[in-house]
């Protein structure tokens, strides 16, 4: 993607001081880096990494690890016109305080994002109000309706990354065709969210909890299906494809089949909840627990998992879809579906999959970094001249995630309550603190509650 | 004050003590004040028949204060929501409230927001637990007692899939002992109806090979019967219906239903009104299990932890 269009501006104000961070353990496996080091920013960009660097404001960051930033390609900011659930500001905010240094935001709002008006006014409004690289999906769809093709050459023009019908998916097999055709000349890659509706009728997966507690469940063949269609559908328009929120062993397996096969430009991600929670959890009959696709059980936990590992599934992007609280305090069929990511999703997989020993911490930062900052085309690693897009994490603090300490604008986290290991301490976006819970070096916000 | 949600989670005993109760109202024991200064709320956001009156006619029986909520006719048909309502209910000084709701979860979600007792009177495709109460009460009843419960074998025939009287009746009957077994077209079961650990059946035919001594039919709602999950009424009347037959075979088999029944599809017309139907006993068993539960739940009756 070419930088500077697609995102707020990497030069902002304070970048041109030169930044060195002093004995942070870095890891950053686009670039085979593991040990601890001094990292050297200057004008916003990655100057120097190596030992004993000197020069500009010292920054000690003894114990804590240094990633490149993390990069969300799936996330819902609520702008335009759903500012109650989250704004670009607050969303920005709690992307920040994850770590993350790059977004992108869904075009699932109202109005839906797509004309170009609507994206060049919300390119504007991210650059004067995101904390970090905000990037705009358009919708594939007029209305997200899936009949009209959005006009995606102008969209594009206008700023946007990509274009998905995320929310609903495309629901008619012939539509979706033309719009990877046309996608594919107009050189925007589809997000394919992937639910056959005439089989997507219930509000939890259809297995052993929805049988007990009644509650309508939609089989596992709703995403399933979708999956199979879009990916046969990419190999045969040559549609760069990104098939997001995989929850299913049997959609990971789909996937994996198809990029074996080569015949697809196909990539696919999951998230932190995915990863980490089951549908045990909706037994509770709590609208906090509602989600789509909706937690799964224990073996499609297990496969999803393993696609993440194998590098089945190329990154990890968290679907943070905030709600107010009057929207999921009701009974779970009639909650609106989704939850918090951007302030958990480090710490949620940390916890669960890299401290039991499932998941490589170097895989778990290729996951969050590297492989969509190379997706997005900017971030993902610490290379020289590359933009100093960084998470300084420190893996050993454990805190719970309670309502105080979110900086969303929401509060319908499925981790609240839970202890968590691994927080993130700061977060610069072009070489500039955009998040500083410690207040490092003395050079920051001290944003966090 | 207790909750009343579910009936997950009872045992033999808490049944127990519940029908003995219901049984106590029926003799007249209580007379007709228990309720004397306690305020019912009735919150129906659903609609519905008998269960409604059963509830009403059980607290106004025992002397309560009784305020109707119905969907039609008040802030809830204005779209004020749940916990709004409960919250306001619970503000008019509310001893109880029984509440009916679509989803499944309501009546739980009700009680995190009010110091009433809560009675569901049934969530969506969830829990509807008096009901499954007045099952327990009618059919030890016919058999003898509570005790001879214990042992039978019971199919809950139909449309299990979307019955929340299935849920309930179904842990009921086993926390008293009895043997249950689902049987319905796969269309028509849960995914994993496995979950309850009990067979899963193919026909009536089935279920009296397997042994049911009382045959639980649950309603086909009509707007379930045609297209994908039921190819005709007669094809399913034909094996997951009761007929005349099916009674002659077996001189002990029961045959019970909530209620409506649609004459000629679960059950056969002439048996709906047969001695061995169980109908009006369900029906007339509800408002002596309503007035125990209501009398439990308030604390007018302090027996049992229900």
């Amino acid at each position: 993607m070419t930088e500077g269009r697609n995102h707020i501006p990497t030069t902002r104000s304070g970048t041109d001081v030169e930044l060195v961070i002093k004995n942070a353990h870095v890891l950053d496996p686009s670039g085979n880096l593991d040990g601890v080091m001094d990292v050297r920013v200057a004008g916003g960009r990655i100057a120097e990494v190596g030992e004993n660097l000197a020069g500009g404001r010292e920054i000690a960051a003894d114990g804590l690890h240094l990633f490149p930033g993390f990069v969300d390609v799936h996330a819902h900011w609520r702008s335009p016109g759903q500012e109650h659930r989250e704004s670009i500001e607050s969303g920005s905010g709690a992307a920040a305080a994850g770590g993350f240094t790059g977004v992108v935001m869904m075009p699932n709002t109202d109005p839906v994002v797509d004309r170009p008006v609507v994206v060049s006014g919300l390119v504007r409004r991210a650059g004067r109000e995101s904390r970090v690289r905000a990037y705009v999906s358009a919708a594939l769809h007029v209305g997200l309706a899936g009949e009209r093709l959005t006009e995606m050459k102008l969209l594009k023009e206008a700023g946007a990354l990509c274009v998905s019908d995320d929310g609903l998916g495309t629901q008619r097999a012939s539509v979706l065709r033309s719009g990877m055709l046309y996608a594919r000349s107009a050189g925007l890659p589809v997000i394919l969210h992937c639910e056959d509706h005439t089989l997507a009728t219930g509000v939890v997966h259809e297995g052993r909890h929805s049988a007990l507690t009644g509650l309508p469940g939609t089989p596992a063949s709703a995403e399933d299906v979708a999956t199979a269609a879009g990916l046969i559908l990419a190999a045969e328009t040559g549609a760069k494809v990104h098939i997001t929120h995989v929850s299913t062993g049997l959609s990971a397996a789909l996937v994996g089949f198809f990029k074996k096969l080569g015949i697809a430009d196909v990539t696919s991600d999951t998230t932190p909840h995915h990863l980490t929670l089951t549908d045990e959890l909706v037994a509770t009959l709590e609208g906090l627990y509602r989600v789509n696709p909706p937690l799964r059980p224990k073996k499609d936990l297990n496969a999803v998992r393993e696609a993440l590992s194998d590098g089945t599934f190329d990154f990890v992007a968290t679907d943070h879809a905030p709600h107010a609280s009057h929207e999921k305090d009701l009974p779970l069929e009639e909650a609106n579906p989704g939850f918090l990511g951007h302030e958990t999703a480090f710490a949620a997989i940390y916890t669960e999959l890299v401290l039991s020993g499932r998941l490589s911490l170097r895989r778990l930062v290729e996951a969050m970094s590297c492989a969509p900052g190379r997706w997005v085309g900017e971030g993902g690693g610490l290379a020289v001249g590359g933009p100093a897009d960084i998470a300084l994490v420190d893996l050993t603090e454990e805190w719970t995630v309670e309502r105080r300490t979110l900086l969303s604008k929401s509060e319908n986290s499925p981790y609240r309550g839970r202890r968590l290991t691994g927080r993130v301490a700061g977060t610069i976006v072009g070489g500039e603190f955009v998040y500083n819970a410690r207040d490092i070096a003395g050079v920051g916000f001290g944003v966090r509650a | 004050m207790r909750n009343f949600l579910t009936v997950e989670g009872l045992n033999r005993e808490s049944l127990r003590e519940v029908i003995e109760t219901a049984q106590d109202f029926a003799s007249g024991r209580f007379g007709n004040d228990v309720l004397s200064g306690r305020t019912v709320c009735l919150a129906f956001f659903e609609s519905s028949t008998r269960t409604a009156v059963s509830f009403e006619l059980a607290a106004r029986r025992n002397g309560a204060f009784v305020i109707s909520l119905s969907e039609k006719g008040s802030s809830i048909s204005k779209g004020e929501s749940l916990v709004d309502t409960v919250v306001t209910l619970d503000a008019l000084g509310a001893d109880a409230m029984v509440l009916r709701h679509p989803a499944a979860g309501a009546a739980r979600l009700a009680a995190q927001h009010t110091a009433a007792a809560v009675i569901n009177a049934g969530d969506g495709c969830g829990q509807h637990p008096t009901q499954a109460l007045l099952d327990l009460y009618a059919l030890a009843e016919a058999r003898g007692g509570f005790d001879e419960l214990e042992g039978e074998k019971i199919a809950v025939v139909g449309d299990v899939l979307h019955s929340r009287v299935a849920r309930s009746i179904i842990p009921a009957f086993q926390a008293a002992g009895a043997e249950v077994a689902v049987c319905a077209p796969a269309t028509l079961l849960p995914a994993e109806a496995g979950a309850w650990g009990i067979p899963v059946l193919d026909s009536i035919d089935e279920a009296l090979a397997w042994g049911a001594e009382a045959l639980y039919m649950l309603r086909l709602q009509n707007e379930r019967m045609t297209g994908a999950l039921v190819p005709s009424v007669a094809e399913y009347s034909r094996f997951y219906g009761v007929q005349r037959h099916h009674l002659s075979a077996d001189p002990e088999l029961l045959v019970m239903h909530p209620g409506p029944v649609n004459r000629g599809v679960e059950i056969a017309g002439d048996v709906v009104m047969d001695e061995r139907s169980l109908i009006k006993s369900q029906v007339a068993a509800g408002v002596h299990v309503r007035s125990a539960v209501l009398a439990l739940a308030t604390g007018a009756v302090e027996r049992i932890a229900v």
